[in-house]
């Protein structure tokens, strides 16, 4: 394979035509997909914005390589906080925002009824359990369910396998669930904060940020001491006077170069928040869920019904929804073209094969892993955490720590696997 | 040295980089050729540690040759 190694004196790396080809490609699955969500809007109204919401946090997840795989795992692998750092900054957005949008359905939160869509989601044993093995699999397949779906259309082949993984794990917990469910989830309670203590949306708001703010100096602490910092680099300097330079300049900053995770955080915390206010709150667990399944159905091995799953919240009780465009969909394909199209723009867009063999492995017995805590916790990364903290439930909470103790294990383990 | 991890993701390019700067100790520099995005990030911070600086280079589309150096080694 030749590449153009020739980057001095101003030659340009990449060819005008292989960068045409990107562009025209991009721009043409941009216009597919605003196709699709014309159509969808014709089929239920809702659809369009969570469609349309779900490539931008396709597409901000590639720009600001926002994995939180890698957050939990680079604080014990080499003390980086950095993307942990970005998901502060996306919590502290989204729990002020959902606090809003839960105080318009439910007013007064100490009457015992939870606002409807909200991820508030079982405390307890389960959600431990799920944390722990949910880490350990994300750690060892190289992302979690929502950062493999994104680097599935960078073309990286072993997320593929990740996710194939991911159907295998939710199809065990489908065939499973009940025994997790009479044992355990049905004797565990819904923890959210508002109706506890009278502290309400203002106290549990502050409390939830609170806790964001001691972690966030937890991590300046466990960053100081492991010595890390960012060398400076000379960045070429490019050209930055003419009107075309300068739109040149944006188009680098916002479609090229990579955005910072602090950057991405934020703008995944607005995305949340808007998802939210037009139906749900974020999830890819739920419609995974349902491609499960539906092929297990298809191969003759239907899962049991679910018991309790319809008075749950959370991804995997949306795994019913009927039709092929639901709403779980649209937040979750959606990532797909979003991510395609800013890893066009940004030329970064590749088939990559392992060249060891060990990573399919790893890929899919990881992926199989993380997928049955998916399903027992409700939810992956994104609708047990990022979608269930700053639904002021405790159970966020929890499972973070338990990703946490699961990445600790999985670390131990990668470093043994060369 | 010439480290190529291309097809690998995160983290083995950066604890591939990480082991040879150990081993090394400043006696070589280690060229690491990628085309994995996320190890611009990655990489550089671990330089410091090991008495390295770093140099970024774009190659092709994507990929890159991230240069760490031993501090003090006259850079061409």
């Amino acid at each position: 394979m030749t590449t153009q190694v020739n980057n001095i004196g101003g030659t340009p790396v990449n060819p005008p035509t292989i960068l045409r080809t990107h562009n025209l490609a991009a721009i043409s699955v941009l216009i597919g997909s605003l196709a699709l969500a014309v159509y969808m809007s014709g089929v239920d109204p809702v659809l369009a914005p969570l469609w349309l919401l779900g490539i931008m946090a396709g597409f901000t997840l590639q720009r600001s390589r926002f994995c939180f795989a890698s957050a939990f795992r680079d604080l014990f692998l080499f003390g980086n906080s950095k993307i942990l750092k970005g998901i502060l900054v996306g919590l502290s957005i989204s729990t002020i925002g959902f606090a809003i949008n839960m105080y318009g359905m439910v007013p007064f939160p100490n009457f015992g009824v939870l606002p409807s869509e909200a991820n508030i989601l079982p405390f307890g044993i389960s959600t431990i359990f799920a944390g722990i093995i949910f880490g350990f699999g994300m750690v060892i397949s190289g992302g979690c369910v929502s950062g493999s779906l994104y680097r599935m259309a960078e073309g990286y082949i072993s997320s593929w396998v990740s996710i194939g993984g991911v159907l295998i794990g939710l199809g065990l917990i489908s065939q499973s669930w009940n025994w997790w469910w009479t044992n355990f989830i049905s004797n565990e309670e819904k923890i959210w904060i508002p109706s506890k203590l009278d502290l309400g949306y203002g106290g549990a708001v502050v409390v939830t940020l609170s806790l964001l703010f001691i972690v966030f100096l937890f991590l300046v602490w466990w960053e100081s001491r492991v010595g890390l910092s960012m060398p400076d680099m000379k960045r070429k300097e490019e050209p930055n006077d003419t009107f075309n330079e300068k739109l040149g300049s944006i188009w680098n900053t916002i479609f090229v170069r990579g955005w910072s995770p602090i950057v991405g955080g934020g703008i995944l915390g607005g995305i949340v928040v808007l998802m939210y206010l037009s139906h749900m709150p974020w999830g890819v667990t739920g419609e995974l869920t349902r491609w499960s399944n539906n092929i297990m159905t298809f191969m003759n091995m239907a899962p049991p019904d679910a018991l309790g799953l319809s008075e749950l919240g959370g991804c995997a009780g949306r795994a019913d929804e009927s039709g092929f465009f639901s709403h779980t969909f649209a937040v979750t394909v959606g990532i797909l073209p979003g991510s395609f199209i800013a890893a066009l723009f940004s030329r970064e867009f590749k088939l990559r094969f392992p060249q060891n063999r060990k990573r399919y492995i790893q890929a899919l017995g990881g992926g199989v892993i993380m997928g049955y805590g998916a399903g027992l916790a409700i939810g992956c990364t994104v609708g047990a955490f990022f979608s269930a903290v700053p639904s002021l439930s405790l159970s966020g909470w929890l499972f973070a720590a338990s990703l946490a103790c699961g990445s600790f294990i999985g670390v131990q383990a990668i470093k043994r696997i060369s | 040295m010439e480290l190529d991890v291309r097809g690998e993701i995160c983290p083995y390019p950066m604890m591939k980089a990480v082991e040879a700067m150990k081993k090394l100790e400043g006696s070589d520099s280690v060229v690491v050729i990628t085309d994995h995005a996320p190890c611009l990030e990655t990489i550089p911070p671990q330089a410091g540690r090991f008495g390295y600086i770093c140099e970024i280079e774009e190659t092709g589309s994507p990929e890159w040759k991230i240069s760490l150096i031993p501090k003090g080694e006259n850079q061409e």
